[in-house]
């Protein structure tokens, strides 16, 4: 039984979980869905059963019913770089590509592509956090300058960031989210809709990965006062030092309780904790990054990103 | 300008690397062959495992 890993070549974290199964015995197709179809074939044929057929690279053939478990990790979108119809090539390409995973029965995803997606809004995980009891911090989408100002008034000091988590790319820019100064002139707010949020007076950060049912606690040394960056992923490397922490109990609840409501195999929660302990709720990245943390505070996420995908089909136990 | 673009800046440059995908192995190797994921000092220094690693097709997570 193969484990389908859907990635891109050059990511490298993904290659500390092929490294893991290699050692473990268990086959692995890793595909890039952008080189579908270019360099990547697929044939399914419709059956009772679910679909039947093979994906084919220049190296390797898997039977689609031989297909245990998929880890969408850093696909591209399938379909891409076609000189004819462009855009109707790629639909065509994802509907065959993801139409045909999505059939297979009883496999296990990490994560269903649905819940990647629905993980992605902002506004709907801070609603399932607040559901499940998380602490999280006054939020605002709005494209009112004027709400902007009430908001600021009510709730500042602010912090501005994506609301989307993807940074802007014609031309590239970084988009950290970053500190609303208290004098801030909200007009542009009326350009594109934008994320505010009451500004957490945090003690240090965590990064909570979990895995099924296992988590992995890193977290910061305290945020040295003075620090201008509130976003350790563009801080400088040397001013933010990671370690193992431990994950209270009741936090344990929560963050079980959200991946049950997100339909979550695997979520990276980003928290903020204050001087008296509390545990605020910034984010859950469905696809985030655990190479760094696994590195330097020594957690064994591939290890268990591997168990899990290794383990065998609800049907074949 | 989108307010949020006020607070823009320049992208973190993507990590300079010293290993290339290997498709028989399915990995990353180094120049002598090695799986790039043993070497953990090159990986740390190139910075290829952070959240803003690929952030010029992925999001940053």
């Amino acid at each position: 039984m193969t484990v389908l890993i859907l990635t891109c070549a050059e990511d490298v974290t993904a290659d500390m979980v092929v490294q893991r199964l290699n050692a473990d015995g268990v086959p692995v197709l890793r595909v890039d869905p952008a080189d579908f179809p270019r360099t990547v074939g697929l044939a399914a044929v419709h059956t009772a059963g679910g679909p039947a057929g093979r994906i084919t690279t220049d190296r390797r053939t898997t039977d689609l019913r031989d297909i245990r478990s998929i880890w969408v990790r850093r696909p591209g979108r399938p379909g891409l770089g076609a000189a004819d119809q462009p855009a109707w090539t790629a639909l065509e390409s994802d509907h065959a590509w993801y139409g045909t995973l999505r059939a297979l029965p009883g496999v296990r995803w990490m994560n269903h592509p649905d819940a990647h997606t629905a993980c992605r809004y902002k506004m709907w995980q801070l609603s399932v956090a607040e559901s499940v009891g998380f602490t999280v911090p006054a939020t605002l989408l709005t494209t009112e300058p004027s709400a902007a100002e009430r908001f600021a008034a009510d709730h500042g000091p602010l912090v501005c960031k994506s609301v989307s988590g993807r940074a802007p790319d014609d031309p590239p820019l970084a988009l950290p989210t970053t500190a609303v100064p208290a004098d801030a002139d909200f007009a542009g707010v009326a350009g594109s809709a934008t994320c505010l949020q009451r500004r957490v007076d945090k003690r240090y950060d965590v990064r909570l990965t979990v895995v099924g049912d296992r988590m992995f606690c890193a977290r910061t040394d305290e945020t040295p006062a003075g620090l201008d960056d509130l976003d350790w992923r563009y801080a400088d490397p040397e001013a933010v030092r990671w370690r193992a922490g431990e994950v209270p109990p009741d936090i344990a609840t929560k963050v079980t309780a959200f991946m049950d409501r997100a339909r979550l195999a695997y979520g990276a929660f980003d928290f903020a904790v204050t001087g008296d302990g509390t545990w605020s709720f910034l984010e859950c990245n469905a696809s985030g990054q655990f190479g760094f943390f696994e590195l330097v505070a020594g957690l064994p996420v591939s290890e268990a990103i591997a168990d899990w995908l290794g383990a065998p089909r609800e049907r074949d136990r | 300008m989108p307010f949020a673009l006020t607070y823009a800046r320049s992208p973190i440059p993507e990590p300079v690397t010293s290993y290339a995908y290997d498709p028989d192995q399915q990995l990353n190797v180094l120049a002598d062959g090695s799986p790039a994921v043993l070497d953990v000092a090159m990986l740390l220094a190139a910075g290829s495992t952070t959240s803003t690693a690929g952030s010029k097709t992925h999001f940053d997570d």
